[in-house]
């Protein structure tokens, strides 16, 4: 029979343990809202910094409208979810859901820190990358669900732009597996050592990589599933209460997890690690969510510079330009190797 | 299995940037074969109004269909009406009537850039847009005590004169103007992404345009440097050096462009009208002399006009009058015929946005659903300007 | 400067109207309006000469409701704007139609601009203009009855204070 101390410690050894820690708390589920309610607030700060005006103000207004986010959500959670007679109901129902757990669920192949992880395989790289391409099939299935036009040309338009990511994106994430000769997140981060940051050594990777997260996740100025002066809202069209809350989210999800994968190919991850840092196994991890949300302050801050691109000049760009450079990116990681500047 | 090729697109009153109008596309894929435009969804019966109301009366009713765009439309309808009258402003009303149609101006383009900014999907360009409308409208709202409907020209003259420092003020005013425009030109119009956009969209040639009957910046970015202001020159423009903005390409780019070169020019025209007012009565002698001298005085020091009692019953002679004036869209028309009652007979007001209305039909084909907004803020439409 | 234009401008108008003498009733000039009335039968032939001068488009069309004569009055407003010492000068063409039949022919294959012009005089008058290919409702809701609004009969209907 265990008294409370022990059901006490089994608990928290239970929430503790790497496997259920990574996906539900921390780069996980309580992470994402938490990264989602800055994000968004930060976005719209800084746009209004740029336009001239104060931006969300007023929620704890000492703090500049921090948790503007809480009230939204709040309000989205109290809101009536109103489902139109003629859309297949199932499947307006449970898009958003899947969409919104499947833009978070590559968190679980992400590594804190060296010794902190949910399972390590040799090829999480390719497991966190594949699982992000379930984002397309949903919303093109959310599109059609709404039995609207508007709707419909939403969806479709994800599908083609599938077409000019999916590819160059895997293409350089290839070119920097190839440079540091694995697949497997840990290593890689390991391999970056001192200055020999992936930014530095495969510069070309890195920009073409940072466009793709873009241009996948409806950041200005790719801005084309959702834009809003053409097709109202897209997919998301018919969409009320919290599913359309948790339509919004997703696409910042989605940028989430990419971000987290360029921090640690590019960035370095979670390395250097300060000493007053190194009590704990998941401590470095926060180095790792710092970088990525530098990253994302500047993917979001290109709501303030850009218009949208056209969904033809968007497929444009992705074959004629961004193709060769990260096929390009590939030959340099190869010249790289050739030379032994990485061994 | 491929007969239905062809969606049917309702861009109706309910969208976020379709105005107050419907298009009905037709669209097959991402290329819009057809689009035809369903108007009317504001019409206010103006031409219908104006003849149970007596002539001044008429004044505050012909400014509310195009509120970005007031004080052209005043003046539009006091030139006909003084034309009936026979009544002539003096020197000082006209320098005053065209400061206020210039500051219009330049407002009423702001809005349109901002306006054409958030269809292409650019926020800042749109809050800036608007921002920088604030500095004119403020400017105004000191002249005329209105923000928006001024109701300032009457005929005879204008109803206030000049406040104390309204020259310094102006100067600044016009000075922050031109480093914003600086701004929108770095940021806005030589950015990439409005270029690839903007740049062979909507290219309307210069013989469609003259046949069609297009008024407006859309007319002068085809090449045809037609202007109102040049052409029959009204109130203190055949005094005052300004050039009309022309340039050839006819895209929508080029539309964006001359809407910009006619807020600089705006900008000189106010600064060397200030510089040349004259001095003098602001209302004409016909009615200063039907005005009670106490009411005279009160005239003098606070520098406003006291309506005298005939405004409220003109009755102009039998007849009809023809104005023409160069409104910040185009060309706008009035054509009034009196049969010498306190009502008009006939009031017709044709103003440019619904002679641009074809445009929709005519450039919007061939192109990308994308497209649809892009070339729509750059006609720079106003639905209820064109509905009335 | 002044004087060689009001020379242009004369010279212009008088070339107006020598071509069309003939087949006017009557001619009028005041400053830069000429004011040319016709019969509904010579609307067209006027109109073709008036383009081959070089006037090139239609600024507007209004239509007048006469309840005493039973008739009903349309004047175009014609200039140019590709010429721009032609655009000086606008040109007035009056045509008088029957109430009960205002049939008057289109002038859209003359002029293309008059097509919504000519559009909205239908629906607010009632004049059938001949030839016109999308001769329908622009302005007003689709579901009304009644006369065409801007004729005399047609009272507008108002409350409390009479204007």
């Amino acid at each position: 029979m265990m008294n409370l101390m022990d059901l006490l410690k089994w608990i928290i050894n239970l929430v503790f343990s790497p496997w259920l820690f990574v996906p539900l708390i921390f780069p996980g589920l309580v992470t994402v809202f938490i990264v989602i309610l800055f994000i968004i607030w930060f976005e719209r700060k800084l746009a209004a910094k740029v336009q001239l005006r104060y931006g969300p103000l007023y929620v704890l207004k000492q703090l500049g409208g921090a948790i503007q986010l809480v009230a939204d959500l709040l309000r989205y959670l109290f809101a009536e979810p109103i489902i139109p007679e003629s859309a297949d109901k199932l499947a307006f129902m449970l898009g958003p859901i899947f969409l919104f757990a499947a833009s978070y669920i590559p968190t679980v192949a992400i590594p804190v820190s060296k010794s902190f992880y949910a399972f390590r395989s040799d090829i999480s790289l390719l497991i966190s990358l594949g699982l992000l391409t379930f984002g397309p099939a949903i919303t093109l299935i959310t599109g059609w669900a709404s039995n609207d036009k508007f709707s419909l040309i939403g969806g479709l338009r994800e599908g083609y732009l599938t077409m000019a990511y999916e590819i160059p994106l895997f293409i350089s994430a290839l070119s920097m597996a190839a440079l540091y000769g694995t697949m497997d997140l840990i290593e890689i981060v390991e391999s970056q050592v001192g200055w020999k940051w992936g930014l530095f050594l495969n510069p070309i990777a890195a920009i073409t990589f940072l466009i793709l997260a873009l241009m996948s996740t409806s950041r200005f100025p790719f801005e084309i599933v959702e834009a809003e002066s053409e097709i109202v809202m897209g997919p998301f069209t018919e969409y009320s209460g919290i599913l359309y809350g948790l339509t919004m989210g997703a696409s910042y999800v989605k940028f989430y997890v990419l971000c987290l994968l360029f921090s640690i190919m590019f960035l370095g991850g979670w390395k250097p690690v300060p000493k007053f840092l190194s009590w704990s196994p998941i401590a470095p991890g926060v180095i790792l969510l710092l970088k990525s949300l530098a990253i994302m302050v500047l993917g979001v801050f290109m709501r303030a510079v850009y218009p949208r691109y056209r969904i033809d000049q968007a497929l444009r760009m992705g074959w004629h330009i961004i193709l060769p450079m990260s096929i390009g990116s590939v030959f340099l990681s190869l010249g790289l190797l050739l030379w032994g500047v990485v061994s | 299995m491929s007969e239905e090729r062809i969606i049917e697109l309702l861009i109706g009153p309910q969208h976020p940037s379709s105005g107050h109008m419907r298009l009905v596309a037709e669209v097959d894929g991402d290329v819009v074969v057809r689009l035809k435009p369903n108007i009317g969804y504001v019409h206010r019966t103006v031409e219908k109004l104006a003849e149970t109301k007596k002539y001044i009366q008429i004044i505050p009713l012909v400014e509310r269909p195009s509120l970005a765009d007031t004080a052209n439309h005043n003046l539009g309808y006091v030139l006909a009406l003084e034309k009936l009258l026979g009544v002539e402003a003096p020197p000082r009303a006209q320098y005053l009537r065209t400061i206020l149609a210039e500051m219009n101006r330049i407002h009423s383009h702001f809005y349109g850039i901002g306006i054409h900014g958030i269809m292409l999907g650019s926020s800042t360009v749109f809050m800036w847009g608007f921002a920088d409308r604030e500095i004119m409208i403020e400017m105004a709202q000191w002249l005329t005590g209105a923000r928006l409907t001024y109701s300032y020209i009457i005929p005879g003259g204008v109803r206030r004169d000049l406040p104390q420092g309204f020259e310094d003020e102006m100067e600044k005013a016009l000075r922050y103007l031109e480093r914003r425009l600086e701004d929108y030109d770095r940021i806005f119009i030589r950015n990439p992404v409005t270029r690839a956009r903007l740049e062979g969209v909507g290219v309307l040639k210069k013989e469609d345009a003259i046949r069609l009957g297009i008024v407006g910046p859309n007319l002068r970015a085809s090449g045809v440097p037609y202007d109102v202001r040049k052409v029959q020159p009204y109130c203190a423009y055949p005094e005052l050096e300004f050039d009309v903005v022309v340039r050839e390409e006819g895209d929508s780019m080029a539309r964006l462009l001359v809407r910009i070169g006619e807020i600089k020019q705006s900008m000189r025209i106010i600064r060397q009208a200030l510089k040349q007012i004259p001095d003098g009565p602001i209302l004409s002698e016909n009615y200063l002399k039907m005005i009670p001298p106490k009411w005279k005085e009160f005239m003098e020091t606070k520098r406003r006009v006291k309506f005298p009692a005939i405004m409220a019953n003109l009755r102009p002679p039998k007849g009809e009058a023809f104005s023409r004036v160069e409104a910040a869209r185009g060309e706008l028309i009035y054509y009034v015929v009196s049969d010498g009652s306190v009502t008009p007979y006939r009031f017709r007001m044709v103003t440019p946005s619904f002679r641009n209305v074809v445009l929709f039909e005519h450039l919007i084909r061939e192109c990308r659903v994308a497209d649809i907004p892009a070339i729509y803020g750059s006609l720079d439409y106003f639905p209820p300007e064109a509905d009335r | 400067m002044d004087s060689r234009s009001e020379a242009g401008l004369e010279s212009i108008i008088e070339k107006i109207s020598q071509s069309l003498r003939e087949l006017s009733t009557e001619i009028g000039t005041k400053d830069e309006i000429v004011t040319v009335q016709v019969e509904p039968d010579n609307l067209l032939e006027v109109a073709k000469k008036l383009k081959e001068i070089g006037f090139d488009h239609v600024k507007s069309v209004t239509a007048i409701d006469l309840p005493e004569q039973k008739e009903l009055e349309v004047v175009y407003h014609i200039s140019s704007l590709g010429n721009l010492d032609l655009a000086k000068v606008i040109v007035v063409l009056k045509a008088r139609v029957p109430s009960e039949e205002p049939h008057l022919p289109s002038l859209i294959e003359i002029w293309p601009s008059s097509k919504y012009l000519e559009r909205e005089e239908y629906e607010m008058l009632g004049i059938v203009f001949e030839g016109h290919p999308e001769l329908e409702r622009l302005l007003l809701p689709d579901d009304y009855e009644g006369p065409p609004p801007l004729r005399k009969e047609f009272e507008v209907k108002t409350e409390g204070i009479q204007a």
